[in-house]
Order: structure tokens, then C-alpha cells, then sequence
């Protein structure tokens, strides 16, 4: 699903934040991405989704070299993603219920289908009751899984999650690692950024340990 | 995908009730440079028309003081309708001119009680044919006349079409300028509220990106928004200028050329008036344009 060849990052200033990965992620996996604040994994993310360009390498995402893409085919590869950050980014000055469609909205589905779906996936997050709130007027917790239900709306091939639960108290990120582990079994990749250890050991997956744009270990749970 | 106007429609309302101030900041430049074009657009109009009306009165004047005897005289108009560019001629006697004069003179008449007809010289008003009323051809004919030593004596009223041309030509050149100016000045003033619109939600722009909207979907409804606001901008210009005619400008133009009768001052015509409402929604369409030319790459922030 996912493929790193000889991938190396730089910056315009400063070492490399990536160095020479490879590495494969196969359909239906989940993958921490782990190490100290600065080792690379948003950077690693933001490769994925073509927020940033690979300086070497070359990266495949279900079997599609994305290294070359033009402009104008980023929004369609995203379609193929959700993704989830720290900081939510949603929409704030819409309500809960239009963040949700909008991935729908862009990708053109109809109203009646759009409604369907977004209250399916409000109500497996827990939400369906505040679909016209603002953002703004939800916890954080509340936010992020507004954020979680827009990533999974689309259904997606991949889930990438960059520190989803570096914000939650504990209820809330037992909550958030619950959808992700429901979507996983569903089929989706997926492939999450922490630090937390204790979350990692509570929930044992495969683990990609970045220090400073090298792969430390890779190494599947016991 | 982008085959639902409405949506995007609906979406540009939206943004500019949650930014008023910015929407109307762009509306009022717009509202307001449209109106200066249109009151100068007004006032060359105006004279231009009223320059072709005094065109119909053109005419070149013969005067003869000393009149010939009626068979030459008639061999003369003969000569002189031969002309190509002549239309029709009148022969205004010495007798025929005193009358008009004393007409014009109305209750002062009485001044030219006991006074001869020799006083006043006896004269031939050229026309010419209608399409021909204008100073080059008028000047060509008079000059031409003036070579027969009969014609020697002629006036066409030179030097005031000539003021009267060059005045409409500095009207016409300043208005150009000063609209142009006024255009550009309207459109980098949208162009930079929709900039600033986007600073604003530049979050919200990011979000968008992120789940798959081209760049087109994100950008429409801004086009839409500056497009709107021109197009409202220059429904108020218009109006604005209807009404500062009205009330005002039939006066003050009416004064200023001298006009008797109000009803010769003309409004803009229709086709006008659609381009300036048009001309609007083009300065807002190409504000938005130039405010989103930076934002190409919003996708790989
Ligand atoms: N936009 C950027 N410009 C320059 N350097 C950057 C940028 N983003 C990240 N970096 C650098 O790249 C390295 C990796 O950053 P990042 O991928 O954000 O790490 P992590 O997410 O693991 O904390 C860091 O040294 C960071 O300073
Ligand atoms: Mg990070």
C-alpha cells in the first residue's frame, strides 16, 4: 500500500529530516511512527500526502509513484487518505455536520447520500447529537473526533493520524484509539504518529522508530 | 463536481455575510469609481449630443452688402447648390434680415424703429447635406467658396467648433484617465480585500486542501464573491449616478451649456448602463483573480 524508496528530505536549511528510508506498509496495516520531538514524523506524513516533495527517493502509494505528481492530481490522491492532526483543523466558523460533509461536498456526492453517511459516522463517533455546534463550542475531545469522523467519512484507504491524542486526556485517546483500531479492521491502513509509549503498549502494533530521519527499528509486536 | 453553481454561490454568500466590512469596503470602491466614470461619461455625452444638435444649425453664411439684381442673384444660388456637399440654401434678403432681427430683439424692438434695410447685409445660408456637418468639411466648402470673388464675405463659425472640439477632446482624454486610474484603483482594492479575506481563513483554506479539494473548488467561491460585489458595485454606481443626476447634474449640466430646454440633457443610454453594472463584475472577477494568483499552490503548502 505504501512504499519508501531510498526517501531522503532536506529542508532548505539544517540536516536532513528524513535520511534514506525504505521501507513497505502493507493494505490493513497499523503503524506507529514514533521518536523524539524533531526525528521526522510529520515530516514522514507530510511526504505521504504531498504536502512536501521527497528531495531523493521515491514513494508509492497503492501502487502509484507520487513522486512526480503535478498539482493537479494532489486533491484526487488525498481523497484516498483521511487524516487526523493535533490541532483538529477544522472548520470553525461551520458546524460540526459540514465539516463532516465537506470531503463529500468536494468530491461530489449527492445531498441525500451525504446526509446518510454523516450521520452514520457522527454516530459511531458519538456525536450525532451537537451536528449543528461550531467546533469551537465542542472539548477537545469533542473537536477530534469531529476531525476523526471527517477522516473517515471518505471511507479512506489510509488513515494518517499525526499526534492525534498529543492534546486529549487519557478517556479521550482510549476513545480516538478505538475508532482507529474499528476503521483498521475495516480495511483501513493506517498509520499513526505518537510519542506515547504507554499507548503504544496498551495497544501493540507495528512500531517505526524515526531519531533524527533514521529508521532506529522496525519492528513488529511481540 | 464544479457543475453546481448554486452550491458555490451559496458558499461566496456565505463568506461575505461572515466578513461584511471587507464585502463592503470592495462594493463601495467599486460603487465608487464606477459612479466618477459615469458622471464624466455623463457630462461628454452630453455635450457631444448637444454639439450634434448644434450641428443641424450649421451653416455657412455668405453675406453680401450689396445684394445683385434678382436674375444674378438667382444664377449665383444656382452656382452655388451646384456644390456636391450643399444641401439646400436660403437666401435671406436685406429686408428678410432686419425682420429677424427685429424678431430677435423682441421687446427692444422699437430701437430699430425708422431705421433703412440697407443697414443690415443681405445673406446665403449654406446647408449641407447632414452626414457632412462637421468643422473638416465645413471648412473645405468655405474655402472653396471663398475663391469666387462673389463669396469673399463668409463666416462658419470657425473658432468656437474648433474650441468647442478640442474642449470635448480634453473632456474625452481626462475621462479616459481618470477612469482608467479609477478601474485599476477599484481593482487592486479588491483585489486586495479577497486577499485579505484569504489571510484570514488561510486555516480554513489548508483544511479544505487536505481532504481532497482541488484548488478550483476552493477558489470558485471567491470568484464568485468578488465577481458578486463588483456586479453590486456597479448596480450602485448606477443608481448613485441616476440619482446625483437627477437631482442635480440635469441642473448644473443644463446651466453649463447654456440650454434653455431640460429635456435635451440625456440620462446614460441603456447600453451604458449594462456596462457599467458589467464593467463592475469584471473589476471584481479580475480582483479575485489577482488575489488567488498567489494562492496557485495552496495544495503542497
Ligand atoms: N517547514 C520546515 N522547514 C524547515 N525545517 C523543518 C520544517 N519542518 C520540519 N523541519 C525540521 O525537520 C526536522 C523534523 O521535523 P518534524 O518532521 O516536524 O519532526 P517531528 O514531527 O518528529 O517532531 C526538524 O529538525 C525540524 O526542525
Ligand atoms: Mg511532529
Amino acid at each position: 500500500m505504501i512504499q519508501l524508496y531510498n526517501v531522503t528530505k532536506s529542508y532548505l536549511r539544517g540536516q536532513n529530516a528524513l535520511n534514506d528510508i525504505t521501507l513497505k506498509i502493507e493494505k490493513g496495516e497499523f503503524v506507529y511512527l514514533t521518536g523524539p520531538s524533531g526525528a521526522g514524523k510529520s515530516t514522514f506524513l507530510k511526504l505521504l500526502y504531498c504536502a512536501e516533495r521527497p528531495s531523493r527517493g521515491q514513494i508509492l502509494i497503492n501502487g502509484r509513484n507520487i513522486t512526480r505528481f503535478g498539482v493537479q492530481r494532489i486533491p484526487l490522491l488525498r481523497r484516498d487518505f483521511g487524516i487526523v492532526f493535533q490541532d483538529f483543523k477544522l472548520l470553525n466558523r461551520r458546524t460540526v455536520y459540514e465539516n463532516v460533509a465537506f470531503p463529500l461536498e468536494v468530491t461530489g456526492h449527492k445531498r441525500f447520500e451525504i446526509s446518510k453517511k454523516v450521520y452514520q459516522t457522527l454516530k459511531q463517533v458519538g456525536l450525532q447529537h451537537r451536528l449543528n455546534d461550531h467546533p469551537l463550542q465542542l472539548s477537545g475531545g469533542e473537536q477530534q473526533r469531529v476531525a476523526v469522523a471527517r477522516a473517515l467519512v471518505v471511507e479512506p484507504l489510509i488513515l494518517l493520524a499525526d499526534e492525534p491524542t498529543g492534546n486529549l486526556d487519557p478517556d479521550v485517546t482510549l476513545e480516538i484509539m478505538e475508532m482507529f483500531k474499528d476503521a483498521n479492521a475495516r480495511g483501513t491502513t493506517v498509520v499513526m504518529a505518537t510519542h506515547d509509549r504507554q499507548l503504544i503498549r496498551q495497544f501493540p502494533r507495528r512500531i517505526l522508530e524515526l531519531d533524527a530521519g533514521c529508521i532506529q527499528m522496525d519492528d513488529l509486536p511481540c | 463536481m464544479l457543475g453546481r453553481p448554486g452550491y458555490h454561490i451559496r458558499r461566496a454568500l456565505r463568506n461575505m455575510r461572515q466578513s461584511p466590512f471587507l464585502s463592503l469596503a470592495s462594493i463601495a470602491t467599486v460603487a465608487l469609481s464606477l459612479a466618477l466614470l459615469a458622471f464624466f461619461a455623463l457630462a461628454v455625452l452630453n455635450v457631444q449630443q448637444l454639439m450634434a444638435s448644434w450641428g443641424d444649425e450649421m451653416a455657412i453664411v455668405a453675406y453680401l452688402d450689396d445684394p445683385p439684381e434678382e436674375k444674378v442673384l438667382q444664377q449665383w444660388l444656382a452656382d452655388i447648390r451646384a456644390y456636391a456637399e450643399v444641401q439646400d440654401i436660403t437666401y435671406v434678403s436685406q429686408p428678410e434680415a432686419l425682420e429677424r432681427f427685429r424678431e430677435r430683439l423682441g421687446p427692444e424692438a422699437g430701437l430699430l424703429d425708422g431705421l433703412d434695410a440697407q443697414i443690415l447685409p443681405a445673406s446665403i445660408e449654406i446647408h449641407l447635406r447632414e452626414e457632412l456637418r462637421q468643422r473638416t468639411t465645413l471648412e473645405t466648402v468655405a474655402g472653396q467658396l471663398q475663391q469666387d470673388a462673389r463669396f469673399e464675405d463668409l463666416t462658419y463659425g470657425r473658432e468656437w467648433l474648433e474650441k468647442f472640439e478640442a474642449f470635448l477632446l480634453l473632456l474625452r482624454i481626462s475621462g479616459a484617465a481618470l477612469g482608467s486610474f479609477l478601474m485599476f484603483a477599484a481593482l487592486v482594492i479588491v483585489a486586495n480585500t479577497i486577499k485579505l479575506t484569504l489571510y484570514v481563513r488561510q486555516d480554513e483554506l489548508e483544511a479544505m486542501s487536505l481532504v481532497g479539494a482541488t484548488s478550483l473548488f476552493i477558489k470558485l467561491p471567491y470568484l464568485f464573491e468578488g465577481t458578486l460585489q463588483g456586479l453590486i458595485g456597479g448596480v450602485l454606481a448606477l443608481g448613485a449616478s441616476l440619482l446625483v443626476f437627477r437631482l442635480l447634474l440635469m441642473d448644473v449640466l443644463a446651466k453649463l451649456l447654456m440650454i434653455t430646454g431640460i429635456d435635451t440633457i440625456h440620462f446614460l443610454p441603456p447600453a451604458w448602463q449594462v456596462g457599467l453594472v458589467l464593467g463592475g463584475g469584471l473589476i471584481g472577477l479580475l480582483g479575485s483573480l489577482f488575489a488567488l494568483r498567489k494562492f496557485a499552490r495552496i495544495g503542497p503548502a
